[in-house]
């Protein structure tokens, strides 16, 4: 599957959750697969931290790469193609094509760098939303997305709750645990700390490569877990025997290393900073009297809330907490907790658990003659709205 | 999930599986058409599967293993993994028409305050298990098969029920039992039910 990134720019200005304004917006975007008459097949895919809108296939028929979550999308996989129009876009604040913080501020000519205003999980939907008006599309059939990705599907389903018919919320949290936002600071302390960073103005001289290693480094260890760690390298060291030095000894610091140094060849140092802090404040009952109540508006949006059972990045208790908070909105609600050793990182990998349950979950909205596609599917249980307060 | 947990889901569908699921039909009987209905412990979703084709219910599930869940999404059903006790505890009052607890009574740890949750939650509760005073479940005790299941299976323990038991289970939770089909190969049993009845299925209400 060949495809190319393509990208619009929007002229408008975004007023930000912050308050702050940003444009114009370029939007970095792949679609794959071909929208139907009734335009009823668009599904949205929402990337995590590192993610770009790239997703599945090759750019070129020598490309060595193929996308993020090629095992996921493509002809007869999870997101079939051959059914289903995919759409992928970077987020704003990234470092993949659409707007963020090395790109040109039109204001000055130069990079924005710190100047980029901080912006937040529900700004990159609002961008999101901009780019489905663009393409013409009413609703989507779903929107998806795992980790970060997973939050943006949330944030739709409270923002644009009309303009999709489903979503899929795998390995996420409605809210950032103090447990993952102490993560993300010392990760931005490790780039804080490189002198190359000179305060997010460094694009015109070295980048802070040794920050934003260190700073990947630790992404990898919370997206492992204790089990996968074991079977991945045990202890097993690169030489026969202990060498008793500091160079690179043990397999899991060699694959530390490799992952942290590769990452500072495709990712921009700053836009880490900035998606760390969007999900650092990603919180949906932030300004609510409770989480249940931030969802008091969805009346006819499914979910398919995923949790894997040795992720500790985001535990299935905070998918629980999800769940609740959507029940006690009478919404109809699956939950699902995946038995996996592969920590976070499970819901790239757990791809044929997850073809079988996506196939199954969108079967309900694609098979007409399927038994909850009439009104039992339809139905928001009944409500008392002064108990979701 | 604690390993009790699993083995005891485990349990709740051996047991479905070795009576031949004869309280189905019955509570499909039950249930009227375009109800709101909940089923705790509803195993691979066969019960409600059932209730979304003859019955057009609005179906919802409780179940605790992830195959099974996984079983009832590709049902089209819509279902929580978890144990029956947390799995109440987040409906509204009277959000459900019907709550169902079928043939998992005998393996809750503190049956009352989940029947109370039920009557909580639904304006009734459909609760059938199998009659430990059923001549058969007595003869086999009589020889020394005791009630329950085997030792040497490695199940857990599971409550014997009889029907005297049940109904003084009802007094306790203060429900009131607006109808109760005793059944024995799937035929309905009116005579000596204590007796000859294998499966029980009671609706109870507040």
């Amino acid at each position: 599957m060949i495809v190319q990134t393509q990208t619009v720019t929007f002229d408008t200005e975004l007023r930000l959750q912050s308050g702050a304004t940003l444009g114009p917006i370029t939007v970095a975007y792949e679609t794959y697969g071909t929208l139907n008459e009734d335009h009823s097949n668009a599904i949205l895919i929402c990337h995590a931290w590192s993610g770009d809108a790239h997703v599945a296939g090759r750019h070129s028929p020598d490309d060595p790469k193929s996308g993020w979550w090629d095992e996921a999308v493509g002809p007869g996989k999870a997101f079939d193609t051959d059914k289903y129009f995919v759409v992928c876009s970077n987020v704003i604040g990234g470092c993949s094509g659409s707007t963020g913080p090395a790109s040109i501020n039109p204001q000055t000519g130069n990079p924005y760098g710190l100047s980029f205003p901080i912006v937040t999980i529900a700004d990159m939907v609002e961008v999101q939303r901009w780019l489905m008006d663009y393409l013409g599309l009413a609703q989507w059939l779903t929107v998806v997305g795992g980790s970060m990705g997973g939050m943006q599907a949330l944030q739709w389903a409270v923002s644009y709750p009309e303009r999709m018919r489903s979503t899929m919320v795998l390995a996420a949290t409605a809210s950032l645990s103090p447990q993952s936002i102490a993560l993300s600071e010392v990760a931005r302390q490790a780039i804080y700390a490189d002198p190359n960073w000179n305060h997010g103005d460094y694009y015109d001289k070295t980048p802070p490569n040794a920050g934003l290693a260190v700073a990947r480094m630790i992404g990898h260890i919370t997206f492992l877990s204790d089990e996968s760690m074991r079977a991945k390298f045990g202890r097993r060291l690169t030489n026969e025997k202990y060498g008793y030095s500091f160079d690179t000894e043990f397999e899991v610091e060699g694959y530390l290393r490799y992952r942290g140094n590769a990452f500072t060849k495709r990712f921009d140092a700053n836009a880490f900073l900035y998606l760390s802090k969007s999900m650092d404040y990603f919180d949906l009952s932030y300004g609510q009297p409770s989480l249940a109540s931030a969802f008091k508006h969805i009346t006819d949006t499914h979910f398919l809330v995923v949790s894997y059972t040795s992720d500790w990045l985001y535990p299935s208790r905070q998918s629980k907490e999800l769940v609740r908070a959507l029940l006690q909105n009478g919404i109809n609600v699956t939950y699902v907790e995946i038995e996996s050793n592969y920590g976070h990182d499970a819901f790239l990998l757990e791809v044929e658990r997850l073809a079988e349950l996506t196939h199954d979950f969108l079967s309900r909205f694609t098979t007409p003659a399927h038994p909850s596609n009439g009104r039992a599917a339809q139905t928001k249980l009944p409500t008392d709205l002064a108990m979701n307060i | 999930m604690s390993q009790s947990q699993t083995l005891k889901s485990e349990t709740q569908r051996d047991s479905v599986s070795r009576s031949g699921r004869l309280d189905l039909e019955a509570i499909v009987e039950i249930i009227p058409t375009g109800a709101r209905v909940l089923d705790l412990g509803c195993g691979d979703g066969t019960l409600l599967g059932q209730l979304v084709q003859r019955k057009q219910v609005v179906a919802r599930g409780v179940e605790l293993s992830e195959m099974n869940v996984r079983a009832c999404i590709a049902r089209g059903l819509s279902v929580r993994q978890g144990n029956i006790e947390e799995g109440l505890a987040d409906y509204l009052d009277t959000a459900f028409e019907y709550v169902i607890l079928s043939q998992t009574l005998a393996f809750l740890d503190k049956p009352e305050p989940v029947v109370q949750e039920m009557l909580r939650v639904g304006k009734h509760a459909v609760i059938s298990f199998e009659n430990t005073s059923y001549w058969k479940e007595r003869w086999r005790a009589a020889r020394g098969g005791g009630a329950g299941y085997e030792l040497c299976s490695g199940e857990p323990r599971m409550r014997a029920i009889t029907l005297r038991q049940f109904n003084e289970f009802c007094d306790c939770c203060h429900a009131r039992i607006e109808r109760a089909m005793f059944l024995n190969n799937e035929r309905h049993i009116h005579i000596l039910p204590t007796l000859r009845a294998h499966i029980a299925v009671y609706v109870l209400t507040k």
